[in-house]
């Protein structure tokens, strides 16, 4: 805890602000294509990936200077960010499109995911934010079971309970496709 | 039970993830940045003026018997306050109480330590070695260590929106009034204000601050331990906290003040 400290504040408050901004830009425009994919596996499509992209690069960057002092890999940083930000506030979001997205007119959304057909795909997006992002960081992102409780601040017993239960309502509704 | 596994990495695998069309234009996050870093700016610059003119009026309002609860980490004047020797108040009753005192009072230390009119003096009944760590309490202002985030917002002193103190988002980091630093204070679920930092024109109630040496710190406090760029003072209030002088080279640069118990990466 202690070596934390020196970090942060004092570099935000270093010079070179416009150093600092083309860099963040320039880590915007490398990391884009993938955070966007990351993001459309973690939200369910594109439109929302998007929206989560946009949402938690804008905050990072407004405090660009305070992430790269933490010494974390600034890249890993906005991807826990991601999944925790889909979690506390897509949760509400998705719960209520639920029931908006699907009014038995048979109108697709243009922004629906090109993997929409695929049964999985389909089973992952009943479950849970928080199960989902489990099942992401560990099959996207290749994570241990440490690695994701690190990540999204939970205890490595939730990850497995949490990932259980994932896997097994995905088995069921898999199983009765 | 493994195709399950082997079907999800193949998912997350197809080249149908990608987003091709570019929905997010790279300006558009960084003048959006931009925009929240400005908003952050401005609310904490306009609230500190709001802040320096209730400093002002605040100060004419305090009594003696206030300014004995304002020994967190304020500038020296060597005001004789009186007191009674009770310990440290309970965090949550000195919010009202510790109204903007950035230039007040008494010399120090606890209740008990203004009783004897020495500020560095320990109290009867505690050892009288300087190495023993001081019972000062842990805050500056309104805001202490350990306070719950609803009270530190009521306090006024907090200046929102918070930020994510750590990748995990669970601990929180404000600006303040007095600190326009976004990591001004951390604040943690669990624990309660874990980390404030002061602001640079401040000192501690032994005139230690930003631009003191780590000589002066070490001359202040017997007990302060140099680590790397920070040199810790620990105090025995309660609960525990220690002070933190972020030092480069051998100069003080910004002076926290951290909970001992605190559970937030950052802080």
């Amino acid at each position: 805890m202690t070596a934390v400290l020196q970090l942060g504040s004092a570099v935000e408050r270093g010079g070179g602000r416009a150093e600092t901004v083309g860099d963040f830009a320039e880590f915007v425009r490398m990391s884009m294509p993938g955070l966007l994919r990351y993001g459309h596996a973690l939200t369910g499509n594109p439109h929302d990936s998007a929206d989560l992209v946009q949402a938690v690069l804008e905050k990072v960057g407004s405090r660009w200077g305070t992430v790269q002092g933490k010494g974390d890999d600034p890249l890993a940083y906005v991807r826990r960010a991601m999944a925790n930000t889909h979690i506390s506030i897509w949760r509400r979001r998705r719960r209520e499109s639920l029931v908006a997205d699907f009014p038995d007119n048979g109108a697709v959304a243009p922004e629906l995911s090109r993997l929409e057909n695929e049964p999985l795909w389909q089973a992952l997006r009943e479950l849970p934010p928080r199960q989902r992002a489990v099942i992401v960081l560990r099959y996207y992102e290749n994570l241990s079971e440490a690695e994701i409780a690190h990540a999204l601040g939970i205890s490595c017993g939730t990850v497995k309970s949490q990932s259980s239960k994932a896997m097994a309502s995905l088995r069921t509704r898999l199983g009765k496709e | 039970m493994d195709d399950l596994d082997d079907e999800l990495r193949r998912l997350f695998n197809d080249d149908r993830l990608d987003v091709h069309s570019e929905p997010v234009a790279v300006e558009a996050v960084v003048s959006g940045a931009r925009r929240r870093r400005r908003r952050r700016t401005a609310v904490t610059g306009a609230v500190a003026v709001v802040a320096l003119v209730g400093a002002g009026i605040g100060l004419t309002h305090l009594t003696t018997s206030r300014l004995e609860d304002t020994t967190g980490a304020l500038l020296t004047t060597g005001t004789s306050a009186t007191s009674t020797p009770t310990s440290p108040p309970p965090v949550s009753t000195v919010v009202s109480t510790v109204t903007q005192t950035v230039n007040a009072p008494p010399g120090t230390g606890t209740p008990d330590d203004t009783s004897t009119g020495d500020p560095g003096k320990p109290s009867s009944n505690r050892p009288s070695t300087t190495l023993v760590p001081e019972s000062q309490p842990g805050r500056y202002g309104t805001l202490a260590l350990g306070m719950p985030e609803a009270e530190a917002l009521e306090t006024g002193s907090l200046v929102e929106p918070s930020t994510p103190a750590d990748a995990e988002q669970r601990c929180k980091a404000y600006a303040t009034k007095s600190v326009p630093d976004a990591n001004a204070v951390i604040v943690s679920p669990a624990k309660g204000i874990v980390r404030i930092m002061m602001p640079s024109y401040a000192k501690t109630p032994k005139n230690v601050g930003a631009g003191s040496t780590v000589a002066d710190v070490k001359t202040a406090y017997a007990n302060a331990a140099q680590s790397g760029s920070h040199v810790t003072v620990q105090m025995a209030a309660s609960p525990p906290w220690t002070y933190v002088f972020e030092i480069d080279g051998t100069t003080v640069t910004t002076v926290f003040l951290r909970l001992a118990a605190g559970d937030c990466t950052t802080a």
